[in-house]
């Protein structure tokens, strides 16, 4: 009798253990992959990375601002069974693009440059780069010309004569 | 020292000026437009003198003068007469040139760096904007 009671409490705890434990499972894995399926949904959203655990999801990983961090937030957080948000996300600008910027400088160089063949220059992130030499009075006029392409920096490594 | 110090005559200038200045990390930059040649040059000359062989680095000063379309402009090459060309560009034929010291017409501008004019012996073509000093 005692025994038969003891392996009914056994098998019931055991039971409601392994059904705490299954369901929390399925629970924790379904929310995650939900949170990755909707946040995947948005370009914006491809650096986030769902963990769920105990229905507390966090985020890691890279976004471009701090408005698309809280919009990942928000979105996961107004999931169904989601209890509460973690949001270790880090805002990381995206570099800006000087594609443009040295297109221009470049096509407007030639024209800089042809009274002074004695001058090389580079121009990479919108910074123009000099090598080469000049005469010291003509250094001024050639300055002016570079300035006038709107560069973001002007290096000076000429030698001056 | 911040570069507005290191630059200070050089920045009351501009700011009487209604030029821009800004101060970014590494460059401090002046921009606008300022009524005559002079101004300008100034600039240049302050710039210069705090700055010798502007090997710095630091410094970003892109000033126009003011012209209109219709108004003088004076030929400022150093040494050498000034080509006239038939479009905008270095790669473009010479359909002219313009003596150095000549007050001569601006038409209008093509854009910042190649000007419209027409000279005192009827030649109408571009010049390198760097050559051309508005007058009043």
């Amino acid at each position: 009798m005692k025994v038969f009671r003891f392996v009914s409490l056994f098998t019931l705890i055991l039971a409601l253990g392994i059904g705490t434990t299954s369901c929390k499972k399925v629970n924790d894995a379904d929310l995650q992959k939900a949170a990755q399926e909707t946040l995947a949904a948005n370009p914006d959203l491809a650096g986030v990375v769902v963990t769920v655990e105990d229905q507390v999801a966090t985020l890691t990983g890279v976004v471009m601002d701090d408005a698309t961090k809280a919009y990942a937030e928000s979105t996961v957080a107004g999931m169904e069974n989601v209890k509460s948000v973690v949001n270790q996300l880090e805002v990381v600008p995206p570099a800006p693009d000087f594609t443009a910027v040295d297109a221009a400088i470049n096509a407007a160089l030639a024209d800089a440059l042809k009274d002074h063949k004695t001058v090389t220059a580079e121009v990479k992130d919108g910074v123009i780069t000099l090598t080469g030499e000049i005469r010291e009075r003509d250094l001024p006029v050639l300055m002016e010309k570079l300035n006038a392409l709107n560069p973001e920096q002007i290096v000076n490594n000429l030698t001056i004569k | 020292m911040a570069l507005v110090d290191k630059y200070k005559e050089l920045v009351d200038l501009a700011r009487q000026n209604n030029v821009l200045v800004n101060e970014s990390g590494k460059v401090l930059k002046l921009e606008g437009v300022v009524p005559s040649a002079s101004v300008k040059d100034k600039m240049w000359e302050i710039y210069q003198r705090i700055d010798p062989q502007f090997k710095s680095n630091d410094v970003l000063l892109n000033i126009k003068t003011a012209v209109s379309d219709g108004g003088k402009v004076k030929v400022v090459t150093r040494e050498s007469r000034l080509n006239i060309r038939k479009g905008p560009g270095t790669d473009q034929p010479i359909v002219g040139k313009a003596e150095r010291g000549d007050i001569i017409m601006l038409i209008s501008k093509a854009n910042d760096l190649w000007w419209l004019v027409r000279d005192n012996d009827g030649e109408e073509g571009y010049c390198y904007a760097q050559y051309l000093e508005p007058v009043q």
